[in-house]
């Protein structure tokens, strides 16, 4: 061993070396420059990952995908600017969320990313309807305003007769569309979906599935992270990441 | 499906049309009121999601503002009180006699019990040779029960008074009737003028004038009432009113000149006062000077109404000074409460804390949703002590008979001073809360 990091990147050869770019692409909704994310263990340097580039236009359904420990969540993470690269640069629709601190971060969260979970997330005392206003209420958008959006959500993913339920009150499959329509409400620039069919029936998720498909459809940019080939297969382009690095990156549609 | 214009059911476009986005709020406090009714809406739901919780928590805090409002409460209505009762004599009084009208210890028992008896004869010298005194009167007191007819009543104080100054020093008034003439007093007819407590107590509450001309009688002998004085109301649940005056000549004919007598000295005005004293000092002196087996005691004791009131405000300032130090100590204990409980509600509910940043609540929204719900606790629990500590005043005060006398202001410092400690206690959790990682959270279970 050359040196003491414990990397987990096999030998550069077996890699498929990803676009050698230089600055972020204007054009693009999505920018990643040569972004590396380094965990500190102890005394040990751990790179989830090292040195990503891709671009993704605006409307393109995306799937990224990879094995557990992969680097995928953290490039979720990244995505969603739930978190912030050690190295490189990330431009999303036109900002540079790379340097951003805490606070800029949950705005730029608040007002172009709308996160769907595996687990749905929502706030359990909350009914639905609340539960869509949410970010809403932090985006500082008035009451009355805020009750419309959050209905029109709630209508475009057909749910408008269970809006007074709370989650406990609805199934798994209705819950991921309160979850959507919460993702939705405030017009962001991405739908990032983590695993969004991972606790749900082989038939609720291919509703939820034909739901992003129409989404996407009606010109919304989604991203889903998954493990599941028969779910990235639905997406027109997949990103394959092993190992911190981009393995593959194709259009399948 | 066919439908026409209405498009109610199908589902709704959704995408980037972000022109028809409403405009945001950007001003500040707009933008805040927002967050900060979600904040508000999540507390009192959490609160009442855990109530026993809630109830256990706002304990501590209940106690120490019901101490206070309690006792503020008391206080100023004894307050009222006194401030009535004395200045129906004022401070232009002073009074000569044989030992303190209190005694903190057995060896100033046997001190004061060794001096010589103020007596009729030191009046007179005082009278005759102080020029800055106005008034000058005798009192002596003695207990008896008093009947009219089949009725009687307790405990009453009987005063022995000369002259019929003494009324004014005294500071009553004549409702009905008349005082006694001087050449009835130096007469030591059986006569009197009663309190109203006897109307009440010996004439079923007749009008006063029915008991005019009638014969009490105390200790078994008649007494022809002349007189009926005005009410003076109560003090610590002692009537005032429970009394009878009859001429001093008559009260040292039936109860014997040895008991040791009060000679009051009223000057014009409170300025006065010092000089008389002076002089009142320097006449006593003189009369006891050769009499004295101890050469560093005085032989009488000369006091104004400020004795009452230097022992009461030093009383009612224990009173504070305890309930202050009760009241520190259980809002100490409630605040760590409050604290204690604010972060296992922090650690519940880390989820939620992080699904909130993921949806763009920044660290300020997260702080503030954790200090509202500590103020709001604390302010419950403010309230309840305000409502808990009047409601205690209210007892007391009718238990011992003094006007209630409900502050808002100490009501507002009931809830203002629980809230503070809602504050300090929430903010450490809140800033815990505030500075998770959304990444960390959202993994919580």
């Amino acid at each position: 061993m050359s040196n003491a990091t414990l990397t987990l990147s096999p030998p550069e050869s077996e890699v498929k070396p990803t676009t050698p770019l230089d600055g972020h692409d204007p054009t693009m909704l999505i920018s990643m420059r040569n972004i590396w994310k380094t965990y500190q263990m102890g005394t040990e340097s751990v790179h989830a990952l090292h040195g990503v580039s891709f671009d993704i236009p605006r409307g393109e359904y995306i799937a990224i995908i990879g094995p557990s420990g992969s680097g995928k969540s953290t490039l979720m993470n990244l995505i969603g600017c739930l978190d912030t690269p050690t190295q490189g640069e990330y431009w999303l629709n036109g900002k540079n969320v790379s340097e951003m601190d805490d606070d800029e971060l949950a705005r730029i969260r608040n007002q172009e990313v709308g996160f769907v979970f595996q687990t749905f997330n929502l706030l359990a005392r909350a009914t639905a309807l609340h539960n869509v206003e949410l970010p809403l209420i932090y985006g500082g958008i008035g009451a009355s305003q805020r009750h419309e959006m959050a209905k029109k959500a709630l209508s475009a993913v057909e749910l408008t007769d269970r809006m007074m339920h709370r989650p406990n009150e609805l199934s798994g499959g209705q819950r991921q569309r309160v979850a959507i329509a919460r993702a939705l409400v405030n017009h962001p620039s991405i739908l990032l979906a983590d695993e969004p069919t991972g606790a749900l029936d082989s038939h609720t998720s291919m509703e939820i599935m034909d739901l992003f498909e129409r989404l996407h459809s009606e010109g919304n940019t989604i991203i889903v992270v998954t493990h599941e080939h028969d779910i990235a297969a639905r997406a027109h382009r997949v990103v394959s990441i092993r190992d911190g690095l981009i393995e593959k990156d194709e259009r399948i549609k | 499906m066919q439908r026409g214009g209405d498009d109610e059911g199908q589902p709704q476009r959704f995408s980037y049309a972000r022109a028809d986005l409403p405009a945001r709020i950007t001003s500040l406090s707009l933008f805040r009121l927002a967050a900060v009714w979600e904040s508000f809406r999540v507390a009192i739901a959490s609160l009442r999601a855990n109530k026993l919780r809630t109830g256990l928590t706002l304990i501590g805090i209940i106690v120490g503002v019901t101490a206070v409002i309690a006792v503020v409460t008391i206080i100023n209505g004894l307050n009222e009180t006194v401030a009535q009762t004395f200045s129906s004599q004022g401070s232009t009084v002073f009074t000569i006699s044989k030992s303190p009208q209190i005694i903190t210890s057995r060896e100033d028992f046997i001190k004061f019990n060794r001096r010589k008896d103020v007596t009729h004869e030191d009046a007179e010298a005082i009278s005759r040779l102080c020029p800055a005194c106005w008034r000058v009167g005798i009192a002596a007191n003695a207990i008896e029960t008093v009947k009219y007819a089949n009725q009687k009543a307790e405990n009453v104080r009987i005063r022995g008074v000369e002259p019929i100054t003494m009324f004014d020093i005294d500071g009553v008034e004549i409702d009905t009737g008349r005082i006694w003439t001087e050449s009835e007093s130096d007469s030591g007819r059986e006569i009197c003028v009663i309190g109203p407590d006897m109307l009440k107590n010996l004439f079923s509450d007749a009008p006063a004038d029915q008991a005019i001309g009638k014969d009490i009688r105390i200790d078994g002998r008649p007494y022809q009432v002349l007189g009926v004085l005005e009410p003076l109301g109560s003090i610590f649940g002692f009537s005032r009113d429970n009394v009878v005056y009859i001429p001093y000549s008559t009260y040292q004919r039936v109860y014997g000149a040895r008991r040791s007598l009060v000679v009051f000295i009223q000057v014009p005005a409170a300025e006065q006062l010092e000089a008389a004293q002076d002089q009142v000092r320097t006449i006593m002196r003189n009369r006891r000077g050769r009499a004295l087996d101890d050469p560093n005691d005085e032989g009488f004791a000369l006091e104004t109404q400020d004795v009452f009131l230097n022992l009461y405000s030093s009383a009612t300032s224990n009173i504070y000074y305890v309930t202050l130090g009760v009241a520190s100590v259980s809002l100490l204990v409630g605040g760590i409460v409050v604290m204690n409980i604010m972060l296992v509600s922090v650690t519940e509910r880390t989820k939620e804390i992080g699904i909130r940043k993921a949806i763009g609540a920044r660290r300020k929204d997260i702080l503030s949703q954790f200090l509202i719900e500590a103020v709001v606790v604390t302010a419950l629990g403010g309230a309840i002590g305000v409502g808990t500590g009047f409601g205690l005043a209210y007892l007391i005060s009718a238990l011992i008979g003094f006007p209630l006398l409900i502050s808002v202001m100490s009501a507002v410092l009931g809830v203002g001073i629980s809230s503070f400690v809602g504050i300090i206690s929430g903010l450490w959790p809140a800033w815990r809360a505030a500075k998770l990682d959304p990444i960390e959270a959202l993994r919580a279970e």
